[in-house]
């Protein structure tokens, strides 16, 4: 039987054993999460109020399990649970994952993959008969494609695969959409409170809040750029356009605004800055490359670069919608923008909206608007340029 | 095919096709509205769609070419007007290599530099789309620093230079500091005021001769049994000046021919072009106005698609929809910018807008017309107002030929060609500056001070000069001193 963190391990990669586009620090707080979990559901360890302690020393035949329960027992001070979480994740997590996959390597669950390419030490972890990863996708498919009582110990690792937002690259992003309901109706059953101990309960709540504080903090942080970006897009929409003042000579406003020179190299600014943000959203469709920082840093490379796109709009134009093609034009391109925005803040405020009543289906529209106002947005965007240099 | 690859094949497809049709719109034919990239000032607005009238430069000229032909295409139409206004600045002036330190300031080499089209934000009076204070890049340092070659305007700001009554970049006719000095102490109204060239046009009589009586009049016997209009042409010019029905309704049969010749050519609603065939002066004045600016031979035409390089490759109904609509002939009132009457929303301008055809009355051509369709401020106290007093005055026949005032008198110069007096159908030429009226109107009843004064004052142009101005414009007093002290500077 494999323990949750060899289970989560395997999860952590796709099926050809690349890692997942999991951000670092992420995972390495699900890994601990797991080998403390493991230890607790071995009755290896115990929490009070005040510290983690080692209940059972006796090593539980799994070199990594082990070599961080000598750890714990070895610590010249007791530390809360949650200040181990912390400790083990920025101190071992790495390491958790490289020696379990190694050990699973031994074992013959997965082999190595070493990059083909001269100068790339890259290694990928395909699973050696190809079922075992499979077979606990299958597993947690079924337990939250039922409405039967699961494992405890599954309840755990859905549980942690939530937080880590694993799941969205197991189920497609419709089937999550389903099963949705079930997650939450998983972390209410209390299972774990009834059947063992009280420190995997504790454990798995102070886990899950590290992962995701962590994953917060990144959306903390896209939610606040979506949100500027939104009004900001709007404020262009609806204010009135800058004034550019009445002296003649060195004014830089008329020259910025009607110089068709500076009008040229703002705008072409503008379209690489769009084009950039188009490609960031096109590049996290390739794993190979969204591997590179995970989808968040992509994402966020998404959102500033539509900001920067937005700074662009006002240095082209000064808040001047235009007439006609132009005005066109300058509505799509904020509407993309205004739903762009809001698109964002329903990703990363969905707890917060999920509890004030707004259905996944709703969360949904803004992303739906956002691609349906950029689709003329080629078009127009061609014509315009077209129009400029024809007259 | 997937549902996605579908949509993205889907996208592609519309966007090529959308992008494909909006090009052949620009270099082929078709609605270009869409494509204007700002509204149009006041004076093209008309034309906005005739593109090429400006844009001359063939596709994808280079910027340097492309300018070159937009400021061509500005001299093709205003070069006569430059001339006619004696232009302070003429661009020769400018071309001189000289010059070339003033190229950087401003270039006035092109007319764009101070006139671009499409910025409504930044345009001002007179279509100037460059600060009002624009004189500062050449008159605010060496020779040609105004504050030290005229002691009077040390202490003046650059945005005053074109106050009204001070300068105007083009046209200086009445505002030169010589002829400032030359009408110096002139009195408000002038003894005997009468506007010469009108009082010398309305006293031509028609040679005897060739008057035709009622009697004379060849038509079909249809045409011949609408009294009214044959009594509207017996009391005409038309019939004075021996112009018989024919020379208008059948205008291909030579004079003299037999009424079933003419019968035969007959047309009961003659094209306006007839007129053009003896009022060459008349319509060629009217196609530079903004009552008859489409009718300008320099604005272009429709394109035709069917000429083009697909035009034999496409079907022949695609083509149509490619083709340019027919561009209007003539200006309706509803497209005017300034304010007009509603009832007249509908009405086109053309000779019989103003002339009725068969009365051809110069007298309600030259104020009934006008105020027929206009409702601005101006236009609406002139009933009531001084000069239209004069006016009724004259018309009754109480006072002397020339000596009424009318809408025509100040809008429509009159000028003497071959010795001839013609009325000029251009009513634009007098405006913006309006000190362009001041000579070849104004001054023949009044002084060019109360003139200068008058035409500065918008609340007294907007009630129609009733009262006296309230301002005074100190322009020929500066003269006169400036010339008294380089007169001394002389002496010495």
């Amino acid at each position: 039987m494999l323990t949750f963190t060899e289970q989560l391990v395997l999860l952590l990669n796709d099926e050809d054993g690349a890692p997942l586009p999991i951000r670092h620090d992420v995972a390495a707080c699900a890994l601990t999460g797991a080998v403390l979990l493991d230890l607790a559901f071995d009755y290896r360890i115990d929490t009070d109020l005040d510290a983690l302690v080692v209940h059972d020393p006796t090593p539980t035949g799994h070199p990594v399990l082990d070599r961080l329960l000598v750890r714990i027992a070895d610590g010249s001070e007791a530390l809360d649970t949650r200040t181990w979480i912390e400790v083990l994740s920025a101190e071992e997590g790495t390491a958790i994952r490289d020696e379990t996959q190694a050990n699973l390597v031994e074992r013959g669950v997965l082999t190595v993959r070493k990059s083909r390419i001269p100068w790339v030490r890259s290694r990928r972890y395909p699973s050696r008969d190809g079922k075992t990863a499979t077979e606990i996708r299958a597993e947690i498919a079924n337990v939250l494609g039922s409405d039967e009582i699961p494992d405890p110990r599954d309840v755990a690792l859905v549980s942690l695969l939530d937080a880590c937002e694993i799941l969205p690259e197991i189920f497609p992003r419709q089937e999550m959409d389903d099963v949705r309901p079930r997650i939450a109706q998983l972390r209410k059953m209390e299972l774990i409170g009834r059947e063992v101990a009280g420190a995997i309960a504790d454990i798995e709540r102070l886990v899950i809040q590290a992962v995701r504080a962590r994953a917060a903090q990144f959306q903390r942080l896209l939610l606040v750029l979506s949100s500027v970006g939104c009004v900001a897009a709007l404020a262009i929409l609806l204010a009135p356009s800058v004034p550019v003042g009445e002296q003649f000579g060195a004014n830089f406003l008329v020259d910025l605004w009607f110089d068709n020179v500076w009008r040229q190299w703002s705008g072409y600014v503008l379209l690489g800055l769009s084009g950039a943000a188009l490609l960031a959203v096109l590049l996290m469709m390739v794993r190979p490359i969204v591997r590179l920082g995970g989808y968040n840093w992509w994402r966020l490379a998404h959102v500033v670069l539509g900001i920067g796109a937005l700074l662009a709009v006002f240095v082209h134009t000064g808040f001047r919608l235009g007439t006609h093609l132009n005005a066109a034009l300058m509505v799509c391109f904020l509407a993309a923008l205004i739903f762009g925005g809001l698109a964002g803040i329903c990703s990363n405020a969905a707890g917060p909206l999920r509890r004030m009543g707004v259905s996944p289906q709703m969360r949904t529209i803004p992303m739906r608007l956002h691609i349906l106002a950029l689709c003329p947005l080629p078009a127009l965007l061609i014509v315009h340029v077209l129009v400029v240099y024809l007259y | 095919m997937s549902r996605r690859a579908s949509l993205w094949v889907g996208w592609i497809f519309a966007t090529l096709v959308a992008v494909g049709v909006v090009l052949t719109w620009m270099t082929v034919g078709g609605d270009r509205k869409v494509l204007l990239a700002g509204e149009m000032t006041d004076a093209h607005h008309q034309i906005e769609l005739a593109c090429e009238s400006c844009h001359a430069a063939p596709v994808f000229a280079s910027a340097a070419a492309a300018k070159k032909a937009l400021n061509k295409a500005c001299r093709n139409c205003h070069e006569d007007e430059l001339k006619d206004g004696d232009d302070s600045h003429p661009r020769k002036s400018f071309r001189n290599p000289r010059m070339a330190a003033y190229w950087e300031k401003l270039d006035a080499r092109f007319c764009t530099s101070c006139h671009e089209e499409h910025r409504p934000e930044i345009t001002l009076t007179g279509a100037v789309t460059v600060a009002a204070d624009f004189c500062v890049a050449c008159h605010s340092e060496g020779e040609q620093d105004v504050r030290k070659n005229r002691p009077s305007h040390a202490g003046l700001t650059f945005e005053t230079c074109a106050s009204a009554g001070c300068h105007n970049y083009h046209d200086n006719t009445a505002l030169y500091a010589d002829f400032l000095v030359d009408h110096a102490d002139q009195p408000w109204l002038v003894p005997d005021p009468v506007h010469v060239l009108s009082a010398r046009q309305r006293s031509q009589e028609p040679a005897s001769e060739a008057t035709l009586e009622r009697a004379d009049a060849m038509a079909p016997p249809d045409a011949l049994n609408e009294q009214a209009t044959l009594d509207h042409w017996a009391g005409s010019g038309h019939a004075a000046a021996g112009v018989n029905c024919a020379a208008c309704h059948a205008p291909e049969v030579e004079a003299g021919a037999p009424l079933s010749d003419i019968e035969a050519a007959w047309v009961s609603a003659p094209p306006r072009t007839v007129c053009r065939d003896c009022h060459k002066v008349e319509a060629r004045t009217f196609a530079l106005g903004r009552h008859g600016m489409r009718q300008h031979p320099e604005v272009s035409g429709p394109r035709d698609a069917t000429g083009s390089a697909v035009g034999d490759v496409l079907p022949e109904a695609i083509m149509a929809w490619l083709s340019d609509a027919p561009h209007p002939a003539h200006m309706t009132v509803r497209e005017a910018r300034v304010p007009m009457r509603g009832a007249a929303a509908d009405q086109s301008l053309d000779c019989g807008t103003c002339h009725q055809p068969h009365a051809v009355d110069t007298k309600r051509a030259a104020v009934e017309a006008c105020t027929s369709c206009h409702d601005d401020l101006h236009s609406r106290a002139y009933v009531g107002s001084p000069h239209h007093a004069l006016w009724l005055a004259e018309v009754s026949g109480d006072a002397a030929a020339g000596t009424g005032v009318s809408c025509a008198t100040c809008h429509m110069f009159k000028a003497k060609r071959r010795g001839r007096i013609v009325t000029s159908h251009n009513q634009n030429d007098g405006l913006r500056p309006n000190e362009k009226m001041i000579r070849p109107v104004c001054l023949d009843c009044h002084g060019l001070g109360f003139a200068i004064d008058a035409l500065a004052d918008d609340d007294l142009v907007a009630g129609n000069f009733r009262g006296r101005p309230t301002n005074h414009v100190e322009s020929i007093e500066w003269a006169v001193r400036h010339a008294a002290s380089a007169d001394r500077d002389e002496d010495r």
